[in-house]
């Protein structure tokens, strides 16, 4: 096999999607005319926002189990959380502590009945995870519009709507707001630090580099390279693959938390939807692929893809005085990115098209 | 090798939505609404939705999985009814023009789908999802800058392109429903419409029988010994991907038509997910479909769809329709993906 | 010296067909124990089941004992195996791909950092990677080779994977029992000798080893016992001193008395394809460089142990796997190795893995036959509209219904679905498929794989049939050499994806048993 090849054409995906993204950020900050400052202290929030979600797509690719688009499952674990806390009423670092214990809760046991439902199908993870994201979408919809006031008691009503059935579109969380984003904030210049939070997000990227080193890492890898010779040597395949959509969904959930908590306003159905589209989208832009991802591609990726996320509108306003057309710039480098990846990714696998004969 | 057949068994997800229908259908007796005229609706939904659930067919049985980039047949769709809507094409003509102008486009774009697809075995449904997906907002841009003359279809002054949706009735609304429409008493039956979805059933039907049809349908079953047999894997594989993009852009013309507007923008991307669970209902593993599942599944789906609305307006909250609707879609979906999976796996 | 292995009575069947029958074995603390035997001895049945390997499991298990130092186990999975401290170097290799050398010879046990070890775990201790490749390296160096162990297995020689397979196993200090399949099968002479020499040592130091080999040479240099197995059950053993290299090859290959179907005659032909240098990157059955002349009209029987390379000369042929060589066919350079040319040319190919690939499992048995004549040779079209042509359903039904009744298909009608058939009716719908394509050269993979008795002999004579009848040229390839010996007028003996010998089938069974052994034997 022409592994050279391979190899070349990896190492130039690694590169060239990364500069690719840096140009055109670049040229759309140049068109929207936003000063440098401005879009950096934007990008350093999302980078806070979004930081851990992305990074919650790491170890499942370095499983071979492709894009986790059910990362977004775990967001959903954590505004049930808040939803079930806020409406209990239960206030102050008590409320806090309970909202992490449940999403921690929820998510770990989503990530197991995910875990379970992604081995039955192994090789066509990724599109399975797309059906499971919205069909947990439906679901979660069906529990707080239709379940609160009908088979859940309400006893927080200022969370719910009018005519007494669901949970209104958007909830206030200024109790929970500022009491950490603003942590250590350095100021150069124009620019604002939250130090803190960056750290966390770090903080996060390093325990995950920690473990993807430790001899369960090393399992992992083994189960991404080909679970078929894993297995035969002496890994318990299923359970490692359960064990790595239990860490993506958890860390997920975690990402969504800090997210919530740095917006202060939880638009209860949608805060997470295109999370998973826009996540992926990130890691690869940072150079991943949908076989091989690191951290660095993960952090490189979230500003890149931000940066352009956005000066889009402002640039397409002043190209085109129409700023939509930035938007669907925005859309459509999601998707494609996502799209592309997939496309290019495929020369790995030719070799085993005819079955293995003999059975000896 | 009749495409007609029955398949072996009902499965869970069949009794599930028999259940469900008949339950349905039993409140809808209790709240007296009207049968006849929802039985009506129904076969014009059928039709209406009917033709993109065909479309699916060609791509599942020559092993290209579920099509879940049908928004690359949509669209050329829509740019068909768009250019005749533009030149004021309006009843027969215009209908007729949009479908000629389609069947061009979708071969085009199918043709390129379908080489992009090949590059990608194993993988065709996750990479046609976000194919379809980075196409609309690529669209997005077609339509609001393409130069478009007709008044009617553009923004008022002061926006730019067309708009979301161009009102079909000075055009060719309705033409298909109305065709040889015939009356028994309450009940209307569309001959017209229901003849132009019979003529695609057996269109689809032909083309099985040919050698081209067979050859697809065995690369699907068993690709390795197509191979051996001598057959152009790539070649019956972008057959089969052309005619599913040209079937649906058909599709959405007649979709079009019955529904009153053109809609462009985002609106593709509530349209695949239906169809593919049509389908499934209908009976297909989502490895192989037969005409009668597509139009079975087709049926029983819209018709779930028609009767949810009103009920779910008298005794429960108006959205649960929707939620119940995507319920509905999505877990037919997974279960047949892991059913199929799991089938794979005992193969071995 | 106590037993680390014993085996009692163990049984094992594939879907009703039996792989072990009664297998008894034991093996001392310190012992090296060879296993010898063909195709379809059981061996691989044997160390799958040993080391756990799951598909034993989906396949309906096993009957019988297995006694690990005392004490019953019944290993179900490999994982479980390997804690119970045995190993094994697998024929293909457990290795994984993307990970390097050092990776994966110390895959589970790498070495780590101490104070991480304590605070979080074995499992989640951080990898020390300077220590591991030096462990890695130390390891290679023992069996004798030096290479850069940060290389990533994929890109490695097949010899090379097979010192960082045994590397592996070598370096664990909690292996008691190792089981090595073919471990020298892609070594040099002098690679294979150091390794020998590695393993007398740890066996001296208390290891119980099973060494499974087709080299019987070496098989008698090294082994304390030997047991040979064929058909399933243990046949005979040895203790060292008594073995004898021929005697060993009759045990493989048996012994049984069956009148040939042909009367051996004299063919003065032309060639009708001839291959230089021909390879075949099949995975697990590669030919490396395969010269054979194929003469016209004859039956040329190929054999060879299991993956040396006989199946992969018709797949290679049609394009299957990427292949490279001369092939001549008629005169005529073969340059692009497509499956719808070389249909049209006259060659044809069944192949061994009837329900892989050998059939459209959904379709009526009656278009399975007709499938290929009519996509490749557009037989009974109706219409001239290529590619759109219908069927012409009457002829075709026609020509089926005639083959079916040739052929005793037995069937409720010829539109029933080919699934439904017995093994022995499906390999006759093949073989009517290949009737109606009417090739001038045909290939054929195990034609009696998984057929009753009765069928065998029918599909045998069919084959015969045909070669008389329409001077079709036949290469069956197949590990069944009594069937071979009946029908072929010459067989080829594979080993290592090359002709090794050429006999005629009156050749006694030894002379086989050697030759599958990489022996010279009588020359």
């Amino acid at each position: 096999m022409k592994i050279n090849a391979q190899a070349y054409k990896f190492f130039n995906i690694e590169i060239v999607v990364p500069i690719v993204f840096l140009l055109l950020s670049f040229g759309a900050w140049q068109f929207s005319g936003l000063s440098g400052a401005f879009v950096l202290n934007q990008v350093i929030i999302r980078f806070i926002r979004d930081g851990i979600l992305v990074l919650s797509l790491v170890i499942p690719v370095v499983a071979g189990m492709g894009l986790n688009f059910a990362v977004i499952v775990g967001a959903m674990c954590t505004q049930a959380a808040l939803l079930f806390v806020i409406n209990y009423q239960v206030a102050g670092v008590a409320g806090i502590l309970l909202v992490i214990f449940l999403s921690i809760l929820f998510s770990l046991l989503a990530g197991i009945a995910i875990g379970y439902v992604l081995n039955r199908v192994k090789g066509k993870e990724m599109i399975v995870t797309i059906i499971i994201g919205f069909l947990a979408n439906s679901i979660y919809q069906l529990v707080f519009l239709v379940g609160f006031g009908t088979f859940i008691p309400v006893i927080n009503e200022e969370i719910i709507l009018s005519r007494g059935i669901g949970v209104r579109n958007a909830v206030d969380l200024s109790m929970y707001r500022n009491t950490i984003d603003k942590l250590w904030l350095i100021k150069i210049g124009e620019i604002e630090v939250p130090l803190f939070m960056i750290l966390v997000v770090l903080l996060f990227a390093g325990m995950i580099y920690y473990l993807l080193n430790t001899r369960f890492g090393q399992k992992i890898k083994a189960v991404g390279s080909s679970y078929e010779k894993a297995e035969i040597a002496g890994i318990n395949v299923d359970l490692i693959r359960i064990k790595v959509l239990i860490l993506s969904t958890v860390l997920a959930a975690l990402g969504q938390l800090v997210f919530l908590q740095n917006i202060g306003m939880f638009d209860v159905y949608t805060a997470h939807m295109n999370a998973d589209v826009i996540s992926c989208a990130a890691l690869l832009a940072g150079g991943a692929s949908i076989k091989s991802a690191k951290i660095r591609h993960a952090l490189i990726g979230v500003f890149l893809f931000h940066t352009l996320f956005i000066v889009s509108p402002q640039a397409g306003q002043n190209l085109f005085h129409n700023a939509a057309l930035g938007e669907y710039f925005r859309s459509f480098v999601a998707y494609g990115t996502i799209a592309f990846a997939l496309i290019i990714n495929i020369k790995h696998e030719d070799k085993r098209l005819v079955v293995n004969s003999s059975c000896h | 090798m009749k495409l007609m057949m029955n398949t072996d068994c009902i499965k869970p997800p069949q009794i599930i939505i028999l259940i469900f229908l008949a339950v349905l259908l039993g409140l809808a007796h209790f709240l007296k609404m009207d049968l006849a005229g929802l039985f009506n609706e129904s076969l014009i939904k059928l039709v209406m939705n009917g033709v993109l659930v065909l479309s699916l067919i060609p791509m599942l049985n020559a092993g290209a999985g579920m099509n879940f980039g049908l928004p690359v047949g949509i669209t050329g769709g829509l740019i068909g009814m768009c250019i005749a809507v533009n030149f004021r094409l309006a009843g027969w003509p215009g209908f007729l023009m949009s479908l000629l102008l389609s069947v061009v486009i979708c071969g085009i774009l199918g043709w390129i789908y379908g080489l992009i697809l090949n590059r990608v075995k194993g993988r065709e449904e996750i990479a046609g999802t976000f194919i379809g997906l980075s196409l609309i907002p690529l669209m997005n841009y077609f339509w609001t800058l393409a130069p478009f003359q007709n008044r009617q279809m553009l923004y008022p002054i002061g926006g730019q392109g067309l708009r979301p949706k161009i009102t079909l009735e000075p055009y060719f609304y309705n033409i298909l429903d109305n065709f040889s429409l015939v009356k028994l008493g309450a009940l209307e039956i569309p001959l017209g419409l229901l003849g132009f979805y019979g003529l695609i059933c057996l269109g689809l039907y032909l083309f099985f029988r040919t050698k081209a049809g067979r050859a697809a349908m065995a690369t699907g079953e068993n690709e390795a010994f197509a191979r051996l047999s001598g057959i152009d894997i790539a070649g019956a594989r972008l057959l089969a991907i052309i005619l599913s993009t040209v079937i649906a852009g058909i599709g959405i013309c007649v979709y079009s038509q019955s529904y009153g507007f053109i809609q462009l923008y985002d609106a593709p991307l509530a349209m695949y997910f239906p169809a593919i669970s049509a389908v499934l209902i209908g009976g297909s593993t989502g490895r192989r479909a037969f005409i009668f599942q597509a139009v079975l599944g087709a049926y029983l789906l819209q018709t779930i769809y028609l009767l949810t609305v009103p009920i779910a307006n008298e005794i429960l909250i108006p959205e649960i329709t929707e939620i119940l609707r995507t319920l509905i879609t999505y877990s037919i979906i997974l279960y047949a993906l892991l059913y199929r999976e799991r089938q794979r796996g005992i193969g071995h | 010296m106590e037993n680390i292995l014993e085996v009692k009575e163990l049984s094992k069947a594939y879907h009703g067909v039996p792989a072990l029958i009664d297998i008894n074995l034991s093996v001392k603390a310190g012992e090296i124990h060879g296993i010898v035997g063909a195709n379809g001895s059981g061996k691989s049945t044997l160390m799958n089941i040993l080391f756990g390997n799951p598909i034993v499991r989906e396949t309906g298990g096993y009957q019988g004992e297995i006694l690990y130092r005392g004490r019953r186990i019944h290993p179900k999975s490999c994982g479980e195996a390997i804690r119970l401290g045995i190993g094994m170097a697998h024929q293909e290799f457990a290795l994984v791909p993307d990970l390097t050398i050092a990776e994966n010879i110390k895959l589970g046990r790498e070495r780590t950092w101490k104070f991480t070890d304590r605070l979080f775990g074995p499992k989640y201790s951080f990898v020390d990677r300077k220590r591991n490749a030096a462990g890695a390296a130390q390891v290679l160096h023992k069996l004798g080779l030096d290479v850069d162990v940060g290389i990533k297995v994929i890109n490695l020689a097949t010899n090379t994977k097979q010192f960082v397979e045994l590397a592996r196993e070598i370096d664990r200090r909690d292996i008691q029992l190792l089981l090595l399949d073919e471990p020298t099968a892609v070594l040099s002479k002098r690679d294979g000798l150091k390794l020998i020499e590695v393993l007398m040592e740890m066996s001296q130091a208390g290891l119980g080893i099973i060494f499974i080999s087709h080299r019987l040479e070496e098989v008698g240099h090294i082994c304390d016992r030997v047991t040979v197995l064929r058909d399933g059950r243990v046949v005979s053993r040895y203790n060292k001193g008594e073995i004898s290299i021929s005697q060993l090859a009759r045990d493989m290959i048996g012994h049984r008395v069956n009148k040939a179907i042909a009367p051996a005659r004299d063919l003065n032909t032309r060639p009708v394809i001839s291959f230089r240098q021909f390879s075949v990157d099949m995975p697990g059955e590669a030919l490396k460089g395969l010269d054979l002349t194929v003469f016209e009209g004859e039956i040329l029987g190929l054999i060879s142990l299991s993956g040396h390379g006989k199946l992969a000369l018709g797949y290679g042929l049609m394009g299957l796997y990427p292949a490279a060589g001369e092939v001549i066919y008629k005169h005529q350079r073969i340059d692009q190795m497509d499956a719808r040319a070389n249909i049209r040319k006259g060659i044809y190919v069944l192949p061994d893995d009837r329900q892989g690939l050998g059939i459209l499992p959904e379709h009526s048995l009656a278009d399975n036959i007709i499938f290929t004549g009519n996509q490749v040779k557009n037989l009974f079209a109706k219409n001239m509209v290529r590619p759109f042509g219908f069927l012409d359903q009457k002829k075709a039904d026609l020509h089926v219904g005639q083959l079916v009744d040739e052929l005793e298909i037995k069937c409720t009608s010829i539109k029933q679905k080919i699934r439904e058939l017995s093994g022995g009716n499906q390999q006759k719908v093949c073989m009517a498929r290949a009737l109606t394509v009417d090739p001038k050269l045909l290939f054929v993979a195990e034609p009696t794989r998984g057929i009753d008795i009765s069928a065998k002999e029918k599909i045998l004579k069919l084959l015969i049939d045909l070669n008389r009848t329409k001077q079709t040229t036949i290469v069956i390839a197949s590990s069944e050499l009594d069937e071979l010996k009946r029908v072929c007028d010459r067989i080829a003996v594979l080993v290592e994806g090359k002709v090794f010998k050429i006999l005629s089938p009156d050749s006694p069974e030894v002379e086989f048993g050697l030759a599958l052994a990489d022996e010279k034997g009588n020359q």
